[in-house]
């Protein structure tokens, strides 16, 4: 019954409260970064590549997987419109004086979220096949670790939305919060470049930015590059998404309707 | 405690409380009622009287601070999933998915409540379509419809499921005349077959027309509860509305003499004045008054009408509405 409520809840989200246009955008934004700052910064950096573990890869290749755990973050932006729309639209009162709780509403948002993430990522890894071909090494002892970053990134970074969704009063308020500290876990972490090489102070703040981790498993997923560090990164993050769920999901309990 | 004849009724409520902050203010202070199975219950009330706060306790969107509620014999606290199951609630508030059509919300609403059978939802869309005549908005999106319509939607929506138990808040808000009398009379057929109604409105004929039961909620707590027909017995105390169409046009002096000679006879159990001014003057021919010493007063009037060489075209002698009795007891406070 539970489950079945949370799958009517997600089947309810994809039906009718994401907004197909952004959805869109959600693929199309990355391909951007990918096809024009990707060529661009190439010619910048020359031919030298950029050193993965044991294995030098082109910039392009780089910038392609690190987009797949970029969307992950800004596809989670999904969970908080979500909660933004049905408020104005009275559509969260209404689901809780139905057969649905706060708690099943918030799993379903975050399903959503994470099924968006993987569709995403599928999508990306196909169109940016023809770039990441060249350096790409899936196994099937690798891809889990890609998909685990996917999963446990989108229930960090969706979490975190409805904490600011139900925090912040206006929606117009949250958008720019929201917006703001995204653009900051973006460019200060290893999605564009690596974090090897930083000056200290800057490389210390990558690795307190949770994105940073999400990028690198994904990323060594996809080039096989599994070391001991994308491992305590992935219990890191894991411990990070679980105790972010608990307090948004608190959030949520005690949200006024 | 629960109340005593909770397995009888549908809603049983005791001693219900509910405190927002800690200044000792109740929005809710100790109501208690119940409902009978496959009635219409009127919960009315001034803006601000906790109606809304009652509401959301028994929708489950809040907790009460202390006192039980019970619904279809099951305390509502901790039974809160399987009793939402039976319930269907239409909240003032709109509520609607914006980027579906009507025909798809109501399906999604449709699959939402478990209904699993694509058929079956299919001839329930379109049943509800033709009800409540919004066969030609069926593909318009929810965003582009009128509030009228999209309250029409909000109400119709949620006949899209069985239920027991149907709260209504203020669901009329909006709606055309036709469209109101529409769902009352649908509603009303829901009754017969044994649905229960738990109706708040600011029509007050709405409520007589609709509602078995009446309670009257002022600053958190009931403050009068009966029939429609027992509230007005109870609370208009014999006052009536007498109506005088004149032939004749009325001039000030005429109604001044009207106004004192009505004020002398218009006396309270206590022995003062009910209205200073009772007249209230409709157009040029005729008069209203409420008055509680009914037949005293039209003596005296015919005797005031034939000094004055005036004819009386008609006389109107009315009971006092659920309106009157309302505003009558939220005034006076009355327990």
């Amino acid at each position: 019954m539970i489950l079945d409520n949370i799958l009517l809840l997600v089947y309810r989200n994809v039906v009718a409260a994401i907004d197909k246009i952004f959805l869109i955008w959600q693929v199309a934004f990355p391909l951007v970064y990918i096809f024009v700052a990707g060529y661009s910064y190439s010619a910048l950096i020359g031919h030298q590549g950029v050193k993965l573990g044991a294995l030098s890869i082109t910039y392009t290749s780089f910038l392609t997987a690190g987009m797949i755990g970029f969307n992950v973050m800004n596809g989670s932006t999904v969970a908080g419109n979500i909660i933004w729309n049905d408020k104005r639209n009275g559509m969260f009162q209404q689901l809780l004086v139905m057969p649905f709780s706060k708690v099943q509403y918030i799993i379903g948002n975050l399903i959503t979220i994470i099924l968006i993430g993987l569709a995403n990522a599928a999508l990306i890894i196909v169109i940016g096949l023809p770039i990441l071909a060249k350096d790409v090494n899936i196994t099937l002892w690798s891809i889990p670790y890609t998909i685990c970053a996917l999963v446990v990134g989108s229930i960090f970074f969706g979490s975190f939305s409805i904490i600011l969704s139900t925090r912040i009063r206006s929606s117009e308020g949250y958008n720019v919060i929201s917006n703001g500290l995204f653009l900051f876990f973006a460019f200060l972490s290893s999605a564009f470049y690596p974090a090897e090489g930083l000056p200290a102070p800057l490389s210390a703040a990558f690795y307190i930015n949770p994105l940073t981790y999400i990028v690198d498993i994904s990323r060594a997923g996809i080039f096989s590059q599994i070391n001991r560090l994308i491992n305590i990164e992935l219990i890191i993050i894991s411990f990070l998404a679980i105790a972010v769920f608990f307090i948004a999901t608190r959030s949520m309990i005690q949200m006024k309707v | 405690m629960l109340s005593k004849y909770q397995n009888e009724n549908c809603i049983a409520v005791y001693n219900l409380r509910k405190q927002y902050s800690k200044d000792n203010t109740y929005a809710v202070d100790g109501i208690t009622f119940d409902v009978k199975y496959g009635t219409v219950f009127g919960f009315l009330g001034p803006n601000g009287a906790g109606k809304t706060t009652t509401l959301k306790i028994l929708t489950t969107l809040l907790t009460p601070s202390s006192g039980s509620i019970c619904i279809f014999g099951k305390d509502l606290v901790k039974n809160q999933s399987e009793i939402k199951k039976q319930m269907g609630v239409v909240s003032q508030n709109p509520s609607f998915e914006a980027n579906l059509t009507v025909e798809r919300a109501l399906d999604l609403y449709g699959m939402l409540w478990g209904l699993r059978d694509k058929k079956m939802r299919k001839h329930k869309v379109n049943e509800i379509l033709n009800v409540f005549d919004l066969e030609s908005i069926r593909n318009v999106k929810n965003d582009d419809l009128s509030i009228g319509q999209r309250r029409r939607v909000q109400v119709a929506r949620e006949f899209m499921h069985e239920m027991d138990l149907l709260f209504l808040d203020e669901p009329t808000v909006g709606l055309d005349p036709s469209a109101r009398r529409l769902l009352l009379d649908y509603i009303k057929l829901h009754v017969k077959s044994g649905l229960t109604v738990f109706f708040t409105t600011h029509i007050m004929e709405e409520a007589e027309y609709l509602c078995d039961e009446i309670a009257i909620i002022h600053k958190g707590k009931i403050i009068a509860f009966d029939t429609p027909t027992g509230l007005k017995q109870k609370y208009g105390r014999g006052a009536k509305t007498i109506e005088l169409t004149f032939k004749d046009m009325l001039d000030d002096s005429f109604i001044n003499l009207l106004n004192t000679t009505i004020s002398k006879k218009n006396i309270k159990d206590d022995g003062s004045n009910i209205q200073n001014s009772p007249v209230d003057v409709k157009g040029t021919h005729t008069i209203r008054a409420r008055v509680n010493n009914t037949e005293e007063i039209i003596s005296e009037i015919l005797q005031l009408v034939y000094k004055n060489g005036l004819q009386i075209e008609s006389i109107d002698i009315n009971p006092p509405s659920l309106e009157e009795v309302f505003l009558s007891v939220v005034s006076t406070g009355m327990n």
